[in-house]
């Protein structure tokens, strides 16, 4: 069966004062039709730029795709042309971001952007367009669509622009949708609103997902596979069941130790000790093993790569599995 | 009577039109955690500040140690201080960036005259305490990453041996390891100095963990207020039953009923009458629009009794044995 998405050996490098910073420095990864795949990680793992680079909306410079393949449906994106991928955005791969007013325009109506989407990539009438809009607007269940098809971004509330921005990244119905952070912003009860939508519309769509989150509820929740990144690199890669039922990496196992939990009672939680390396931290070694209580002296010298330790679960650990 | 640490009796803090804080009460015992939470806009950090009177109530008064806040001059009031101290969100916007983490730490010694004759020895017993090393004192806000700012802020708070301690979404801006990181260190801190807290937040599961006691707040007032357990697997308010049931957990395939708002949040310029969570209450009656409930045994709902709790709240997630063996290893 052909992958809908192939991402190898993904490289994207941003130069800054002191030197080149490898924020995605080698990320494989490939996606079904109709999956979900939560791509999860802190701050500066390189989760953000990964989707971004799949996009083509890395700013260049400073950031320049240094090597790799993205292939969507077998095509290297990489390989396109400025016509080529703007006829694809919006339209066969669309993404969703944290803030919806990093997609929304402040100076058109709502359902006029969402309109426009129908106009450019499937050459709808206007009165086809306009319909088309407020159903999607209806389909993300913002209240009287038809009023607020008028209505400009300012005058929703934070869920009701999500949801917007949301109808807009759908409207064309995309086969893959980036999803980026899509709740962070959100209040704990919107936040609910917003993921059942989501799993609604994917299981009407049938649209492939990247859900990229630092929210490890988020991803148990709405993803299939999860690949946990760390300091630019995937380090575990498995079934969203698998993850968290028997996690291989330490990283993984850390991190699933420093949340607190909301239906368990527990005395202290694991934190992993130290920080997350800084963009210039070099060395030989594995990138975690300066945090890593299980680390051996391979660990220092030598970077483990994704190793398959059962079928569909990859760990990049010497001492996999724990 | 036991005698509470701070009592705040009838709160009331309105911004020109907005309602932020719309009569609220409570009392915190020394060496608990008292968690506000909330939603956005519901008023919880406004009752962190009107709490050490750092913004001065509409209406409302805040005692501290059985002493009426709204009495104290200006002197007064900075003495009192020394007791009651707040770190918040965004250590970064309360250091100074051009003092040393030494000055700064040295500052509120200098100030209420603590520690006089050896306060850099002080300084390297704060960071010890907060797990910075005695070099760090050389170095400049700028130098540290978040979660080490975070513990510059608390070192501070903890210099001048308080009693209470406000946390405004003091792990919320921080990357999951270095939250658990700093949640340990203010549990250790409250166990071997008997601090309390206040402690205002977002996130349930981080305040599960950390609290004694939890109040719920919507739109400036207290939906419910009861003790930890109680509250996470009882809660009795549809306000806290819903809440609880919309957080994302991390146990894929478990199964949980959940109870969906609709709606948003109504502008607190214009609250609802009554109950102000009627307009997104799935029990919500005539009554709640006419009558406004009052908090009874920790509760402000009128139909509490009738509505069942759900019974998810109380499911037992099987502890994985090889998982908790694992993480182990990283407790140091």
């Amino acid at each position: 069966m052909k992958k809908l998405l192939e991402v190898k050996n993904l490289r994207t490098h941003f130069s800054v004062e002191s030197g080149e910073f490898r924020a995605v420095d080698g990320v494989s990864f490939s996606l079904d039709a109709g999956r979900t795949l939560g791509i999860v990680g802190e701050s500066g793992c390189g989760k953000s730029v990964s989707a971004l680079s799949i996009m083509g909306l890395v700013p260049q410079p400073p950031g320049r795709i240094a090597g790799g393949e993205i292939l969507f449906e077998g095509r290297d994106l990489l390989k396109f042309g400025a016509a080529q991928l703007r006829a694809l955005r919006g339209n066969r791969i669309s993404m969703i971001f944290q803030e919806p007013m990093s997609s929304l325009n402040p100076a058109f109506t709502v359902g006029e952007q969402i309109a426009e989407v129908l106009l450019q990539h499937k050459r709808f009438s206007k009165k086809k367009a306009k319909d088309r809009a407020i159903e999607m607007l209806r389909r993300v269940r913002i209240p009287s669509p038809e009023l607020r098809y008028d209505d400009y971004p300012h005058r929703l509330s934070g869920g009701m622009r999500q949801r917007a921005m949301i109808a807009m990244a759908l409207a064309c119905e995309p086969t893959l949708l980036i999803a980026d952070e899509p709740t962070t912003a959100l209040d704990v009860t919107i936040q609910a609103q917003v993921l059942e939508l989501m799993r609604g519309l994917r299981e009407e769509t049938g649209t492939a997902i990247v859900l990229i989150t630092h929210d490890l509820g988020v991803i148990a929740e709405l993803a299939d596979d999860v690949a946990v990144m760390y300091a630019g690199r995937i380090v575990e890669h498995a079934s969203v069941e698998r993850l968290f039922a028997e996690p291989q990496h330490p990283y993984t196992i850390g991190l699933l130790g420093s949340i607190p939990r909301l239906h368990l009672e527990q005395e202290r939680l694991a934190a992993i000790e130290g920080q997350v390396p800084g963009p210039f931290a070099g060395g030989a070694g594995c990138r975690f093993q300066p945090r890593c209580p299980f680390s051996i002296e391979k660990c220092q010298v030598e970077d483990p790569s994704l190793l398959r330790l059962h079928d569909g679960h990859e760990a990049a650990c010497w001492k996999a599995p724990l | 009577m036991k005698k509470e640490l701070l009592e705040v009796k009838g709160l009331v803090k309105h911004f020109g039109p907005v309602r932020a804080v719309d009569g609220i009460s409570f009392e915190v015992a020394a060496g608990e955690t008292l968690a506000l939470v909330g939603e956005s806009g519901c008023g919880k950090s406004t009752v962190g500040r009107l709490a050490l009177r750092l913004l001065e109530p509409t209406a409302g008064k805040v005692w501290f140690e059985g002493e009426d806040l709204s009495t104290l001059g200006n002197e007064a009031l900075r003495a009192r201080r020394r007791s009651m101290q707040i770190i918040f969100q965004d250590p970064y916007g309360s250091l100074n960036p051009r003092m040393t983490v030494g000055q700064m730490l040295q500052e509120p010694l200098l100030l209420h005259g603590l520690h006089m004759n050896r306060t850099e020895q002080r300084v390297k017993e704060l960071l010890a305490l907060v797990g910075l090393a005695p070099e760090h004192a050389q170095r400049y806000a700028h130098e540290f990453s978040g979660g080490q700012r975070q513990r510059i802020g608390i070192a501070r708070a903890i210099a001048v041996e308080p009693k209470l301690i406000i946390c405004d979404e003091p792990v919320s801006a921080l990357d999951v390891s270095i939250q658990a990181q700093v949640i340990n260190l203010l549990r250790d801190l409250q166990r071997r100095l008997g601090l309390a807290y206040i402690f205002i937040a977002h996130d349930l599961a981080v305040v599960r963990h950390i609290a004694t006691r939890v109040a719920v707040m919507y739109l400036g007032r207290i939906a419910e207020i009861a003790g930890k357990t109680e509250l996470f697997e009882r809660p009795r308010h549809p306000y806290t039953q819903a809440l609880l049931s919309a957080i994302p957990v991390p146990e894929p395939g478990l199964s949980r009923k959940r109870i969906l708002l609709e709606g948003d949040v109504p502008s607190p310029v214009n609250p609802p009458s009554g109950c102000r969570f009627r307009t997104r209450c799935p029990h919500a009656q005539a009554r709640c629009a006419s009558e406004e409930p009052g908090l009874e045994d920790g509760v402000a709902c009128h139909f509490w009794r009738e509505i069942p709790a759900p019974a998810e709240n109380a499911v037992l997630i099987a502890v994985n044995e090889r998982l908790t063996r694992l993480q182990a290893a990283f407790r140091p």
